[in-house]
């Protein structure tokens, strides 16, 4: 043990000599954040609608008053010919043009929707929205109450905005990339420099050396994810509804984890170059598959099997419920079954696989 | 019965470029080297003389063969052979951002030692660089500080792998007597070395190595005389240099 802590305390010495080091593993994470946290932050921009008012009576100001009260629409009246020139231009969404007839008589009037084709899809979801408006005006004006009210209720209680969905995954996110380099790159340059074979001229033993690199980046990583946190809450004003050692017990397992699949390839990478790419090859699937910028609910089908087993998928989905929702760890067994899972293959493949000497030539 | 007792040592590694095929870095290696003696290993690049020395120090595999180090199986007993042993290795590389001191009490705590850095340090007359990295230090001062490190636990033997390649004559020299002090308190010392001078100023018995095989064993007075006994010039006889292109070739490796 006084071996494994020796270790330990003179990695984490380095580490505190380091200032590079220092300034890239708390201040990249940090600006990472800011920069999507001031990306995603405010209100959603409205959809821009433009009506052309052939018919100008009451009737058509009723609905063009109902269309403007929607908070989801900005609504632009104009003559054809200019709003068909901002549809173009890609300011406004679709273009409504109301007919003379639109005077609430019993014959139908027919509305035209101007759409640019390119954004088809983003007008077909409108759609349904611009029906619902025209829906209630009617209603309103006939005087009939609609036979089936929807009354929408927010199962959370309380609003949940991007950033608060995003901020879990990125922690995630970034832990699997400050650990994953933590072991894998500093086991490749240790070897590449002789200081693996420094030390196993001692009477060291590979779990005591393992151990001790574990012990001083899992310190390292409490901390980063510490100041990551702080920043989330105090700048992003993202809640942490649930507790926070079991959020830090998360972190270490999820640490331990790529902690461990990094050393692992560092045993088979002989190079920076072969550990980058490595690397690259392990955390860039899971960066877009994992479901840290949007639901794995939300991806193409045949993805999600796979998607769902990642091990950051597991991180990701435990942090976010602890965060976003307050849910505690002990209720989350099938998730924390995934990571226990992942952790055992991972420590295995770590100091199955680790050598002391050069990769096989 | 002698301290390093290696038998048949057989180390093979895919040949480069071809990974199917296999050579014999080290060809039928048998060592026995004496308590108290200077061992000095000699061969061309490439001869197998430091994966020799790597396999009796337990850090690498032996293919077939034994040794023994002071009468303990290598194989069976790697770490506690690691326990009676120094070694320096060629590549001279360390932790960064660590002092001299915190490396040789990092070191000392591997076994589970708790030396004072500056005794150590003032046996290789570094103790003025205690505060500085490893990479602040000459070629001279890097071998001495590497000699320190593999003094910790007061080894019995001590392995110097080309301690002098690429130092200047004065840190040569001061490397030589540090040598001569450790070996006149008992101990036994086993080097490789492409400078002959060096092998002739230190060693009492040599082996030259080509090929993965032993070609030559004995004192340098013994091998000067039975393979270079004929000076060239006004010399009374050659040098262990002729020896060692006697045996070797002129040819040039890698």
């Amino acid at each position: 043990m006084d071996v494994t802590l020796a270790i330990a305390k003179n990695l984490l010495r380095i580490f505190s000599r380091d200032r590079q080091s220092i300034f890239f593993t708390l201040f990249f994470p940090i600006t990472f954040m800011a920069i999507f946290g001031l990306a995603s932050s405010g209100e959603e921009e409205p959809i821009g609608i433009g009506i052309v008012d052939r018919a100008a009576n009451d009737f058509s100001a009723r609905f063009i008053e109902t269309l403007g009260a929607n908070p989801l629409f900005a609504v632009n009246v104009d003559s054809e010919d200019s709003l068909r020139q901002q549809v173009v231009d890609g300011d406004l969404a679709l273009v409504l043009v109301l007919p003379e007839r639109f005077d609430g008589g019993t014959a139908p009037a027919d509305l035209t929707l101007l759409v640019d084709a390119a954004q088809a899809r983003q007008a077909a979801m409108l759609r349904p929205l611009v029906e619902q408006a025209l829906l209630d005006v009617e209603r309103e004006l006939r005087g009939i109450e609609p036979l089936f009210p929807l009354t929408v209720v927010d199962v959370q209680a309380r609003s949940q905005r991007y950033i608060d969905f995003l901020v879990p995954g990125l922690l995630a996110l970034t832990l699997m990339q400050i650990s994953v380099a933590g072991s894998g790159y500093n086991i490749v340059e240790y070897r590449r420099k002789g200081i693996l074979k420094r030390l196993f001229v001692t009477p060291i033993r590979p779990s005591q050396f393992i151990t001790g690199i574990v012990i001083a980046r899992l310190v390292i990583t409490v901390i980063q994810v510490a100041f990551l946190l702080a920043a989330a809450v105090f700048l992003l004003k993202v809640p942490v509804e649930g507790n926070l050692l079991e959020l830090f017990a998360l972190i270490l397992i999820g640490s331990s984890i790529f902690l461990s699949l990094g050393f692992w390839m560092g045993s088979m990478a002989k190079t920076q170059q072969a550990i980058m790419l490595l690397g690259n090859l392990v955390t860039l699937p899971q960066f877009f598959l994992a479901g840290v910028f949007f639901p794995v609910d939300s991806m193409p089908g045949l993805l999600q099997p796979i998607a769902s087993v990642l091990p950051l998928t597991f991180l990701v989905d435990a942090i976010r419920e602890v965060i976003v929702n307050g849910v505690s760890i002990f209720a989350q067994l099938p998730t924390l079954a995934g990571l226990a899972v992942w952790l055992a293959i991972t420590l295995t493949l770590a100091i199955r696989g680790f050598r002391w000497k050069e990769v096989a030539r | 019965m002698p301290i390093v007792d290696a038998r048949n040592l057989v180390k093979r590694y895919p040949k480069p470029g071809k990974k199917r095929e296999e050579f014999l870095a080290v060809d039928g290696v048998s060592l026995a080297i004496a308590q108290g003696e200077v061992f000095g290993i000699l061969g061309p690049n490439g001869a197998g003389k430091t994966t020799t020395l790597e396999m009796i120090e337990g850090l690498s595999d032996i293919d077939s063969g034994e040794v023994f180090v002071d009468g303990i199986d290598v194989q069976k007993q790697p770490s506690r052979v690691k326990e009676i042993i120094g070694v320096q290795l060629q590549a001279n590389e360390y932790f960064d951002h660590l002092t001299l001191s915190d490396l040789l009490r990092l070191f000392s705590q591997l076994f589970h030692r708790n030396n004072d850095p500056i005794v150590l340090l003032k046996r290789v007359e570094l103790e003025e660089k205690a505060g500085a990295k490893p990479a602040q230090l000459s070629g001279g001062q890097k071998q001495r500080f590497s000699i320190a490190s593999a003094l910790i636990n007061e080894p019995k033997i001590l392995f110097l792998d080309e301690p002098t390649t690429g130092l200047d004559p004065q840190a040569k020299r001061k490397l030589w007597k540090l040598v001569e002090e450790l070996n006149d308190a008992g101990m036994t010392i086993v080097l490789t070395t492409h400078n002959m001078e060096e092998a002739e100023y230190l060693c009492d018995r040599i082996a030259i190595m080509d090929h993965g095989k032993i070609i030559a064993a004995g004192t340098p007075q013994d091998l000067i005389l039975q393979y270079a006994p004929e000076p060239p010039a006004a010399k009374l006889h050659g040098n262990l240099e002729d020896v060692f292109l006697h045996l070797t070739g002129h040819k040039l490796r890698e």
